[in-house]
Formats: structure tokens, sequence, C-alpha cells
């Protein structure tokens, strides 16, 4: 069963979303897998069935799954589900860096940044 | 789908629901909140046809619910208090509703009745509150009605029951598309369970939204400013409370995010931090607005 913790504050809907977006995006769910049914998912974290519809349908948006009318859901073909999980990390890069530039975060500084992880081959730098 | 239009009740001279409109749509979960003498009650007795309005109007598909034999049928309320039901065994009080709502389903209520395990012959007097809450709660979803209102019915349930009545529920709602409302005192259920929320304040609607929406549109924010600020320097957006110690000031801020960000950041502060709230630290806040706190105490 879907390995999906509720504890944040933040909307239910977010939380199924990114747990799912999370599993897919570890391997743990692989491409062209079998989501578990909105019932099966509801019942096990004791949510409305309607919130699970929210973030499976939000998902499909984002294409990171796909659906079969009365089949049910499946994890996006491997291409697929990478690109749409490469868009997903710039769209979270994008709203921290308005926020880092709101409060005055210097250009030059997010450029270093930017070279450091990248020449560094993605291992993550030594921020 | 569900519609009140600014209804009143009056008890003696007392409006205990002063024009209250709510609309909920077919197959949602709602929540009901509000605080002790709010009309939560009122309202589900109400909605259930025990109470005439005394002006405004109470729609359930449509129709007005108050004498409304047919569209009584499609309701079923399960009320804080089982005490009619006392003398009755639940096997007789299976048969008292079967009687009443004619789609009531056999097999729903042995399948029900096999998870909760209550004893079929003996008083319901001998029952235990909690019990006495599940033989209401199986009951209420073998007649298969299109609404079903429970008025604190959840807070008398132990865990494991709460959730095996929530897996009952979810299925009543994708099978039967069910539109339910909770009243409760426990705002993490509420959190997770409903689509929509009431709140109630001394019978007036305080808000009446999706779920989502109201946990987006109150934030706490952690903020440090160069000087010293009041509630009187941001502007864009209501701020509910204002807290600071040492520089780093605390803001519960109400309205929307874009608004609140650039209300906080026309102030140049040197740090911005954004935390969504619980649904019961909303719940605080908004009340303490209303002048309903515990602060109270100390006075």
């Amino acid at each position: 069963m879907l390995d999906i913790r509720l504890e944040g504050k933040a909307p239910i809907y977010e939380q199924v979303y990114g747990g799912i977006a999370q599993l897919i995006s570890s391997g743990r769910l692989k491409p062209e897998e079998r989501l578990p049914a909105v019932r099966e998912v509801a019942k096990h974290l004791g949510i409305n069935p309607n919130t699970v519809q929210k973030a499976y349908a939000q998902l499909e948006q984002a294409g990171l799954i796909y659906s079969i009318p009365a089949k049910g859901s499946y994890v996006a073909a491997e291409d697929n589900a990478a690109a749409a999980l490469r868009e997903e990390s710039l769209k979270r890069l994008h709203t921290e860096m308005v926020s880092a530039h709101k409060i005055g975060v210097i250009y030059d500084d997010v450029i270093g940044l930017v070279n450091e992880i990248w020449s560094d081959d993605g291992k993550g730098g030594n921020l | 789908m569900i519609e009140i239009k600014n209804a009143v009740m009056r008890f003696e001279d007392k409006n205990v629901l002063d024009g209250v409109s709510i609309a909920i749509p077919e197959g949602c979960a709602y929540g009901l909140l509000g605080s002790n003498g709010a009309g939560k009650s009122t309202l589900l007795r109400m909605l259930s046809g025990i109470y005439r309005p005394y002006s405004g109007e109470v729609l359930i598909d449509g129709m007005p619910v108050y004498n409304n034999v047919p569209i009584k049928e499609r309701v079923f309320f399960i009320n804080d208090e089982t005490i009619q039901f006392n003398d009755m065994t639940l096997f007789e009080m299976r048969d008292y509703y079967r009687r009443f709502y004619t789609s009531f389903d056999d097999a729903l209520f042995e399948k029900l009745h096999a998870a909760v395990e209550l004893p079929m012959k003996k008083r319901l007097s001998t029952f235990s509150k909690g019990m006495k809450r599940q033989a209401a709660v199986i009951c209420g979803i073998a007649c298969k009605t299109p609404y079903l209102f429970l008025d604190e019915a959840f807070d008398g349930l132990d865990p494991t029951m709460r959730i095996i009545v929530k897996q009952m529920l979810i299925d009543a709602m994708l099978d039967n598309s069910l539109t339910v409302i909770f009243s409760s005192h426990n705002l993490g259920e509420i959190d997770e369970f409903c689509d929509r929320v009431g709140l109630l304040h001394a019978g007036k609607v305080v808000f009446d939204r999706e779920l989502d929406n109201v946990k987006g549109s109150v934030v706490k924010i952690q903020t440090a400013f160069d000087r010293s600020v009041t509630k009187d320097d941001f502007s864009g957006f209501e701020v509910l409370h204002i807290e600071s110690t040492g520089s780093v000031t605390h803001l519960i801020a109400k309205g929307d995010r874009e608004a609140i960000r650039n209300g906080v950041n026309a102030l140049s502060p040197k740090i911005y931090d954004e935390v969504p709230l619980s649904l019961e630290e909303i719940f605080v806040y908004e009340m303490e607005v209303l002048g309903y706190d515990s602060s109270k105490l100390d006075r």
C-alpha cells in the first residue's frame, strides 16, 4: 500500500500529491504501474475520497500519471514521468527564487550557487 | 443539494440562528464548526425537518424540508442524544428505521453490524454511550439516504471505531454520492475528512468555504524588521494576530497570498517565512477576532 504520511499542515490533497510524486521520483512506483484505487487510498488514510480524486486529477494534469476510464490510474511512461518531474522541480525553483529575490538575495550569489552545483555534476555542492 | 437561505430560528425572543445562508453541493463532506451554543445542532435539526424556520428557507433538492415526508426520507439525522431508543433492542431499532426508510438495505446492515459486533437483543439502555452511537451510525448508513447528518456523532467513538465509520462513509460517498454534514469539536478529524467547512458564531456564519481555500487564506508569517511594527503598518490584507519577540515578529495574516507577501515585503523585512496553519489554529484565531478567546479566563 502507498506509504504516504499525513502530518504537515498543508492541504491534504497537496500532501497526497506530494507523496505520490515522491514515490514516482524515487522509483518506488514504476512507470506504467497501476496506482491504488481512490477508494483504497481514502480508506487507508482515512480521508475524503474527493480529496484523493483531486490529487489524482492534478497528478494527471502534471503528466505524472494517466488514467483509463473504468480501469484506474497508472504511472506515466518513463520519459513522460521524468519530463513531468523536471517541470515540477523547475516550478518549485521558480517559487523559491521569487521569494529569494523579494527578500533581497543578490543575483551573483544565485548564479554562484548554480555554477557550483552544476560544475559539481549534480552532487549537491558544498553549501 | 442543500440550500439554506437567510434562515432564522427563534426560541422565545432569541435568534438562535440569525440569517444563516449556506449552500452544500451533492457528494460533499461538510464540517460544521462553532463554539458551544453557536447554533450547530439547531441548524442540523432544521435541516432534518424537526424545526420549522422562523423565516428564510431551508431546501433540500429544491424543496422545503419541514413537513415534507418524501424529502425527510432522503435525510438521516444522527442526534447527539439517542435516549428515545433506550427501551428498544438494536433489532427493534433496525425495524423501526426499515419501516420509515424504503431505501433501507438489509444486506448492508448485516455487513455493518458484523463490523461493530453489537448485541441485537439487548436493550439500548444497557449500551455504553459509544455503543449507542455505533448503533445509530450503522442504522443511518444502512438507510442509504443521500443525506446524512452527524451531530457530534464522531466524538463518542473510540479511535478504531472512528476508522471503521470513516471507511463506511467513504464507501457511501463513492457508491451513493452521499452528502454528509458533521458537527464536531474534533478539528483534526474535520480537517482530514471534509471538503467544505462552515464556522458559526452566535447564530451567524463567519465563513462557509472550501477547506483548502480556508487553509490557504490564513497563514502564519515569521518575519523580522529593523524597527518595531504594529498591526496598522500593514495594508492589503487583514492581520488577525501579531506578536513580537525580540526582533522576530509573528503575524497571522488573512487574505490573498500574493497580497500578504507584497504587504509584508513593502516594509523590507530581513527575513520572511510562511507557514500554513492547521484548521484548529485558524479556528482559534478567527474566534479571537470575534472576541471569543481563552484569555477571558485571565481577566
